[in-house]
């Protein structure tokens, strides 16, 4: 059984329209103050080392998440190398609108470690890139840092 | 068992001053919610009538409920409603509140007036169904349940087809 009236003219359909104010301000946390803040100032990566698991967390964790140790105290420096765990290649901009240029976002696995970082893949055209290759972060220069994933301008080819 | 002096140990206590100073690393965003409601059919028909002043509804022959706002289905007989149906301007307070606090939770600042978001029942409408709506020009604290009201409209020419076009409803005798 349907409807008795319906529209038939995509022109006739009414809407409403709206906006729902939303502001907010986000805190890292405490591990995550602490890689970012060493990002900013030394310019390299922290993890978070669990011994007894054999874990090492990119982004550090304040507790391990297999068996809740606390890892605040076992942060270790980690190398800004690392490969391509996975990637993608982006051809449109958040509006839907089409790149001039493609962009190539990839997962690299941080040498040494079980976490990563997901960031852009620059220096290179996306017919270039395969899973496994080796890439190192590239950072913007130290009065540019913020304390943001941003102050890495993007992972290169080795 | 919580220990104080472990909370103490690994809690971090920071507030908005600290965030505001760069003590602490954090990001800052206002997201871009706006978003388009579809009317539909029946509210569709149901605005257009408040832009010309009317209040609509459509009446279910099974039940013989008026529904107000208008629905194309009746959700007791389970079958489509029948005959649009225009209602009065005019109602009866079913439930009222008088409110001390603003939308967006905030108090109502002393020498305002509190807000009184009423339930009305509207002449013509079926029985114990009221569409939401606000009434003025009285003093909050004298309204009460079951009080006759009317509606109060705004000017042709500002009404854009919106619950908004009856400014709010007015006690009458």
């Amino acid at each position: 059984m349907g409807h008795t009236e319906r529209l038939q003219n995509t022109t006739d359909v009414g809407y409403w329209t709206g906006e729902i104010p939303l502001e907010y301000v986000y805190t890292y946390g405490r591990a995550g103050e602490a890689y970012f803040k060493n990002l900013k100032n030394n310019g390299a990566f922290l993890g978070a080392r669990c011994e007894k698991c054999d874990i090492t967390y990119v982004p550090p964790r304040t507790y391990c998440e297999k068996c809740f140790d606390r890892l605040e105290d076992s942060y270790v420096k980690v190398e800004p190398t690392g490969t391509v765990h996975t990637y993608t290649v982006l051809h449109k901009n958040l509006d839907g609108s089409t790149k001039e240029d493609p962009v190539i976002m990839a997962m690299v696995r941080l040498d040494g470690t079980d976490g990563g970082v997901v960031h852009y893949l620059g220096g290179l055209k996306p017919d270039q890139v395969h899973i496994g290759m080796r890439v190192k972060a590239i950072l913007k220069p130290k009065t540019e840092r913020i304390g943001a994933i941003t102050d890495i301008k993007h992972f290169k080819p080795l | 068992m919580l220990d104080a002096k472990a909370i103490e140990k690994t809690a971090t206590k920071i507030g908005l001053k600290d965030i505001k100073q760069g003590k602490v690393l954090s990001s800052h965003d206002v997201p871009n919610l706006k978003y388009a409601w579809d009317n539909g059919v029946a509210i569709g028909r149901y605005l257009a009538e408040l832009k010309k002043g009317k209040i609509i509804g459509k009446q279910c022959h099974g039940c013989k409920r008026v529904l107000v706002p208008p629905r194309l289905f009746c959700e007791i007989c389970w079958k489509p409603t029948d005959e649009w149906t225009y209602v009065k301007d005019t109602g009866t307070i079913l439930t009222c509140v008088v409110s001390h606090i603003n939308w967006d939770a905030s108090r109502v600042k002393k020498g305002q007036r509190y807000h009184t978001p009423a339930v009305i029942e509207l002449d013509g409408a079926g029985r114990d169904q009221g569409i939401l709506h606000l009434i003025d020009e009285i003093e909050p604290y004298d309204l009460k349940i079951g009080m006759k009201v009317k509606a109060v409209w705004k000017k042709p020419e500002e009404r854009i087809g919106a619950i908004t076009d009856i400014k709010y409803f007015k006690v009458v005798k």
